[in-house]
């Protein structure tokens, strides 16, 4: 008689569960202002034991990944040693290219990015499961001025855009090695629009269509965001380098592979740019 | 009874609390350890199917705060997956402790494909990928051995209920 009861109040907890987990996610996925704000106060609870747990085990975490990630670590370092010899060797080369870039951005009538307005954001959550490798939580949102689609760059570049509707006071950012991040670039020194796709996580982004296969490109080549009509980006932030030029199977488009000039692990910072295409245009 | 519902609460958050500052940082291969789910597993194990399933649903909303899929997505899994260990072992296991753990691995690796499974097909992208059977994989492995400690914990946080009722 008793386990019969106890079954009967499980069922009845279960049914009650379910409908408000139900409830909750009917509730987030129509941007119910109420509902954002109780998320965000109950993590603004938690937040200070966070942060205090945070910096007690940041040097495990650092250990862990030394440990763990120690073969990655060694090529890295190899590859770094390389890129500094090279750097150094090519010094004066490499400020010459960057006058060239310059004015190849002038040429395209490329508006300075650092014109628009923006402000500086901080990571507040990156990566704490198994499926959110493509996006990070920032803690500016719509009282900050932060509108969806707004492009989120670092000292590097593009890293991502706003994902969404920004709750009040944070925001979630698309990273832009999502293999569902699109965004329209061009290779510096030609006219010709493309589109730019994540890679998925550690690696390159690919330029698969758009490229017709006369427009001159090089390894080596900077790409960077078209800001053609209503682009969600503004012209000349920069995407990455050219690193293979590959064709599409009719040969009739390029596809490039290219590096990411911003890497999108470990971030602390980053800046949204405060960009509207629509009142740019007015 | 307040006891256990203290010590059930402290446990919740301080697992939480760990998950985000330091379990999430301890990956192989790219994966953490599927903590919020151990913690529902681990409790249905322990605690039977209605405490299995509240359990489940507190942690699942917990996470929620922090992922970037739909708000509730956890709490509904990680409260059916709570629920149904804790029915499965209640009415055919009732068992020693290494099927629990063995019991507490697969439910993980079954969790992450419901978790990944039910979040596509309402629309969030990046769920069921190629590299969703190495996640479950490996969260699997790391949920044998976490279970052990968590199965403990909630054997800790509930010794009157259980004394009363099993």
């Amino acid at each position: 008689m008793a386990t019969g009861t106890r079954t009967g109040r499980s069922r009845v907890t279960l049914i009650f569960l379910l409908l408000s987990s139900a409830t909750l996610l009917t509730l987030d996925a129509r941007n119910f202002e109420p509902l954002q704000r109780t998320e965000e106060t109950l993590s603004d609870l938690i937040s200070p034991l966070r942060s205090g747990a945070d910096r007690l085990f940041e040097p495990v975490g650092d250990a862990w990944t030394g440990v763990t990630g120690y073969d990655e670590l060694e090529s890295e370092n190899e590859q770094l040693r390389q890129e500094l010899q090279k750097l150094e060797g090519q010094r004066i080369l490499d400020s010459d290219a960057a006058l060239r870039l310059e004015s190849l951005l002038d040429e395209l009538g490329l508006p300075y990015v650092q014109d628009i307005p923006n402000i500086v954001a901080e990571v507040i959550t990156a990566n704490v499961g198994n499926f959110d490798r493509y996006s990070v939580q920032i803690n500016r949102g719509a009282e900050d001025g932060v509108r969806n689609g707004m492009p989120v760059v670092t000292r590097g570049g593009l890293i991502g855009r706003i994902d969404g509707d920004p709750g009040r006071r944070h925001s979630q950012v698309a990273l832009i090695t999502d293999p569902g991040f699109e965004v329209g670039v061009l290779v510096v020194g030609s006219d010709d629009v493309a589109l730019a796709s994540g890679g998925g996580h550690d690696e390159p982004l690919v330029v698969g269509k758009g490229l017709e296969i006369d427009t001159e490109v090089e390894v080596g080549d900077e790409v960077v965001t078209s800001g053609v009509d209503r682009s969600r980006y503004p012209a000349g932030i920069p995407i990455g380098t050219v690193t293979e030029i590959d064709y599409d199977e009719a040969r009739l488009f390029q596809i490039l592979t290219v590096n990411p000039s911003a890497s999108t692990d470990n971030l602390s910072f980053v800046t949204i740019l405060l960009y509207d295409p629509l009142a740019e245009e007015s | 009874m307040v006891s256990a519902y203290a010590r059930s609460t402290l446990f919740l958050i301080t697992a939480l609390v760990l998950h985000l500052a330091l379990f999430s940082d301890l990956r192989v291969l790219g994966v953490a350890p599927e903590v919020p789910l151990a913690i529902a597993v681990t409790a249905g194990l322990v605690g039977g199917p209605e405490r299995g399933a509240i359990a489940g649903f507190v942690i699942g909303l917990g996470i929620d705060l922090y992922l970037p899929t739909l708000f509730g997505l956890s709490a509904l899994i990680y409260t059916v997956w709570g629920y149904a260990v804790g029915l499965l072992e209640e009415r055919i296991f009732r068992s020693a402790w290494w099927i629990n753990v063995l019991i507490a691995a697969v439910a993980t690796a079954g969790g992450l494909l419901v978790y990944a499974v039910l979040g596509e097909l309402l629309g969030e992208a990046n769920l069921y990928t190629d590299r969703l059977y190495v996640v479950m994989g490996v969260a699997a492995a790391y949920n044998l051995v976490l279970s052990l400690p968590l199965l403990g914990l909630w054997r800790w946080s509930w010794p009157r209920l259980l004394g009363e009722e099993r």
